[in-house]
């Protein structure tokens, strides 16, 4: 009998032991269910049964892809494609050659880059398009200065110029990953390389097969955001007359009555090719190993540049700050410091008027400190699920879950944020989740996670570069010497990859604090976050306000991020800093 | 198949630890230290009191209302509103076109109580999704209010504003057009801009507001098409929005703007002529009303639907009515009062010659003819 207890009870400890090992991994699972899967899988159903949502009438259809794959939709997809991919291009090509200028060589100044990357993460896609527009247009800046600007605004108001925003802003993302990894990679290869009778391309040549993790992790989020992106689509595309497959997907949420199964439909052509990049991916990187960031990972020498690659590289550097941060910025201090420039209203005046209306206002504070505080909570949440999908990422990216993981982080990319947080509001405000208790719709809780499922993929990825890097020899050689899993983890882990965590929560709060598209249709009421703010001041056509207030927000985001680099050189141990540093 | 490695599982366990602090401080506190929120770029305070002799209202049973509005002036009046009666109000202080997204989107389950917004053709088609609740407002109207109202009472028009004015620079051209067919005529030709309907709520109105000048509700789409085409041949420019057509005439790009007649007269006040820059508005015949509509949603809880009513009937009060003139005096503040009694500011004049279009009519047509007019015109 006592026998017969203990038997009926083994597999019960069993189960126990089973879900002790497999509930953490989930749990991130159900979390990532929760906000990613179910808002795109409800977004996405409505193409094909719009009843089910409230939609229209019908519970199984076609139209709306009938619609959307008219022969007219086709040059406005190509287009797409074209400009994402040039960006893509050009974001991995540049972030690459700026990673190993600011890493490997002495050039003078390279400090300043990572912050320029950040600097470049703060304006809005939208808000560099418009200093562009503002610089170029007819009667513009450069026209008011003499400097006729017919030709290059006839060169830029097209592809090329769409193709230069979409991958300036991309920049960040590539610029990141792929400094995240070239810091673990050290000499050691290009050395062996060299021992063995190879120059210096085929040093370089293996240098760059072993970063390939973070260049087509690079690529891959550049395409996806750039396919995605909504901002130039509508201000500097859509001058250009140049259609893009956003804008469509636009216009049919933006009428009344609002068609969101013709935007769901879009948003199934946009995961089409976000799909193409995953592949693309896989089949690059299938069968191979990248793992080189261990403890003895040294560190590397500078190189002198001559003085024609180092003027060269000047002249680069200074042109991406000029294109990606110089324009847009330009364009926000004037509008908020002169009243009248590039006006026939009146001369340019320097004012601080703009500045002291923004600061005395209530209608500032709150909603500023109220985007500091989700930015903050949202950078630590995506840094945190960044860490574990990007390991995931890394040991079964050719397994069926990596794939899967890896396209629902890369759907969530591709599809525009304001469809993505229609998603939210399609699955959480159902009566069924308020029948089951779920009281999230319209709570700060919703928004923050909105915030994260948006931040996810961008940290994840880059993340992926470095943590694809650890060797699982370190973990190991830990727990041999009887480390827990959890001090495993912080003692040989966290140390080599305290630089990337850092860097990707910097990214994520400066990303959070000015987001747009789900801020505005996931905001509780009475708590607006600041870049509703400021978009509401712009198209009230309050330049210099609007303006205004996304200078202070940006000036806040540099306090953060000069606070955080300051605590990393005088707190973070000294082994932290050691990882990718140059001799 | 497992997510992660065995170490990371436990190192999630960790991070989520941490992550969790800073998490349940912020969503465990009160989402803002005021209830009601000022829209950008206006002044603002904590909210005041309930005033001594609030209405009935005021008590234990009130449950916050919430209002979705694109109105400039909306803080001030929802702020003056709680004040007056002690309802409490949460405001989504947002742009027409995202905050329709929000509306249909949350079509099955609606979490606002009371939409306010420029243009009525949204509000008809709420009508026909039966989403409105009927209410008959105590206020009573000028000859254009009582227009502007539904037959079915399933929304209030509150004010009205024109669309379009034109506003030209009248340092750069003596020229005024005193009719539509003017604007074809080679003395404005690559000279006038307008906004896009994609883009700016107010401009379908507008379009949908000529094709029922030009031929009524029978023959209108194809004449308003021909105009337009017209237009377009004689160099019409397209911007995004009141504020990029503005920008255009002050750059010297354009000598004409049609934009609706708020933005005409905020510019007018906002900007001090000089020898290159005149701004001046002109109406011509038959601009379309373009009114801020108030709808109730039929799917509020008893309390809210009285709390509901109750600001619609504050709105239209000489109170809200004067809070509404003053609340954004360079922008929103800039409409024609349709309640008797009540002035438009002084800086406005008479409400222009106009008519009103039928938004039951042309509302279903909006995503139609804003294709066209993407297709056709824009290109």
């Amino acid at each position: 009998m006592a026998e017969g207890v203990v038997g009926r009870l083994r597999p019960r400890v069993g189960s126990w032991r089973s879900v002790l090992r497999h509930g953490p991994a989930s749990a991130v699972w159900a979390l990532l269910v929760a906000i990613l899967i179910l808002p795109i899988a409800m977004f996405l159903v409505i193409a094909i049964s719009p009843r089910l949502l409230g939609q229209g009438d019908q519970w199984f259809t076609l139209r709306a892809f009938a619609r959307v794959l008219s022969p007219s939709l086709l040059p406005a997809a190509v287009n797409s494609v074209s400009v994402a991919l040039a960006a893509g291009v050009g974001a991995v090509v540049v972030g690459a050659a700026m990673a190993w200028l600011e890493q490997r060589t002495d050039l003078p100044g390279r400090r300043l880059w990572s912050g320029m990357m950040f600097s470049l993460m703060l304006a809005p896609s939208y808000l560099i398009a418009l200093g562009w527009e503002r610089l170029l247009e007819p009667a513009g800046v450069l026209d008011v200065l003499g400097l006729h600007a017919a030709w290059l605004r006839g060169h830029f108001y097209g592809p090329l110029g769409v193709s230069v925003v979409l991958g300036v802003k991309g920049l960040p993302f590539a610029y990141l990953a792929i400094a995240g990894a070239l810091r673990g990679l050290g000499d050691e290869f290009e050395d062996a390389a060299r021992v063995h009778g190879g120059g210096p391309v085929t040093g370089l040549r293996i240098s760059a097969s072993l970063l390939a993790p973070a260049f087509w992790s690079a690529f891959a989020i550049v395409f996806a955001e750039s396919v995605s992106d909504f901002g130039v689509a509508d201000t500097l595309a859509h001058d250009a007359h140049f259609p893009v497959l956003t804008y469509t997907l636009y216009t049919a949420i933006d009428a009344f009555p609002v068609d969101f199964p013709v935007a769901a439909a879009i948003g199934w052509v946009l995961l089409g090719l976000a799909g193409l990049a995953i592949l693309a991916q896989n089949l690059a990187m299938r069968g191979r190993a990248y793992q080189v960031l261990g403890g003895r990972t040294r560190q590397v020498r500078r190189r002198h540049l001559g003085v024609v690659p180092r003027l060269s590289a000047l002249a680069g550097a200074t042109m991406v700050g000029i294109v990606g941060v110089g324009i847009p910025l330009l364009g926000a201090l004037a509008a908020s410091l002169f009243v009248g420039m590039g006006t026939l209203a009146a001369s340019p005046t320097l004012t601080l008027d703009n500045y002291r209306r923004v600061l005395e206002s209530a209608a500032l504070h709150a909603p500023l400190a109220y985007s500091a505080e989700m930015a903050f909570v949202t950078a630590f949440l995506a840094v945190g699920l960044g860490l574990v999908c990007a390991r995931a990422l890394s040991t079964t990216g050719n397994r069926l879950s990596g794939r899967i993981l890896d396209l629902m982080l890369l759907t969530a990319v591709a599809l525009p944020g304001i469809v993505f947080a229609a998603g939210y509001i399609f699955t959480y405000n159902l009566p069924i989740m308020n029948r089951m208790g779920i009281h999230i719709y319209g709570t700060s809780l919703l928004l923050l996670l909105g915030y994260v499922a948006t931040a996810l993929p961008s940290t994840a990825r880059v993340l992926v570069g470095s943590v694809s890097q650890l060797q699982s020899s370190m973990g190991q050689a830990a727990r041999v010497h009887g480390a827990g899993a959890i001090r495993a983890w912080f003692s040989s882990s966290l140390p080599l990859l305290a630089r990337p965590i850092l860097n990707a929560w910097l990214l994520t709060f400066s990303a959070t604090l000015l987001e747009l598209p789900v801020s505005q249709l996931l905001y509780p009421p009475g708590s607006p976050p600041v870049s509703v703010g400021i978009t509401k001041a712009l198209s009230a056509y309050d330049l210099g306000g609007g303006t205004a207030m996304e200078v202070v927000s940006i000036a806040l985001v540099l306090v953060v991020m000069g606070a955080t680099w300051l605590g990393w050189r005088l707190l973070a141990p000294r082994g932290w800093k050691r990882i990718g540093e140059a001799r | 198949m497992s997510l992660t490695g065995r170490i990371n599982r436990r190192s999630l366990v960790a991070v989520g630890l941490i992550g969790l602090t800073p998490i349940i401080a912020a969503c465990s506190t009160p989402s803002a230290a005021s209830t009601t929120v000022p829209s950008a770029g206006t002044q603002a305070s904590n909210v005041a009191a309930p005033a001594a002799g609030a209405s009935s209202s005021a008590g234990g049973s009130t449950v916050p209302l919430v209002v979705y509005s694109a109105q400039g002036y909306d803080s001030a009046v929802t702020k003056a509103f709680q004040a007056a009666t002690g309802i409490p109000v949460k405001l989504v202080d947002d742009s027409t076109g995202p905050l329709l997204t929000r509306v249909a989107a949350e079509k099955n389950n609606p979490s606002w109580n009371v939409l306010w917004v420029d243009g009525d053709t949204a509000f008809a088609a709420l009508d026909q999704q039966g989403q409105l609740a009927d209410y008959t407002p105590q206020a009573t109207f000028t000859a254009a209010g009582a227009k502007l109202q539904p037959s079915d009472h399933s929304y209030v028009s509150v004010s009205t504003t024109v669309m379009p004015g034109i506003i030209y620079n009248a340092a750069r051209t003596t020229t005024v057009p005193a009719s539509w067919q003017d604007l074809l005529g080679s003395a404005y030709q690559g000279q006038v801009g307008m906004n896009d309907p994609a883009q700016s709520g107010p401009t379908y109105p507008f379009v949908a507001g000529m094709m029922n000048l030009l031929g009524g509700q029978s023959n209108g789409e194809t004449a308003g098409k021909a105009y337009f085409g017209k237009l377009k041949a004689n160099g019409l420019k397209v911007f995004a929005t009141n504020g990029d057509t503005l920008h255009a005439l002050e750059t010297g790009q354009i000598n004409y703007g049609l934009i609706q007649s708020s933005a005409i007269a905020g510019e007018l006040l906002k900007v001090k002529p000089t020898a290159q820059f005149k701004p001046k508005a002109v109406y011509l015949p038959k601009a379309t009303l373009l009114p801020g509509v108030v709808g109730i949603d039929k799917a509020n809880s008893p309390q809210a639907m009285k709390e509901a009513q109750e600001f619609v009937d504050y709105v239209l009060s000489p109170a809200g009515q004067k809070v509404m003139l003053t609340g954004d005096a360079q922008g929103d503040s800039n409409f024609w009062p349709i309640v008797q009694g009540v002035q438009a500011n002084s800086n406005l004049g008479a409400l222009p010659d106009n008519q009103r279009i039928d938004p039951y009519f042309w509302g279903p047509k909006e995503g139609e003819i804003n294709s066209w007019f993407d297709q056709s015109i824009k290109q």
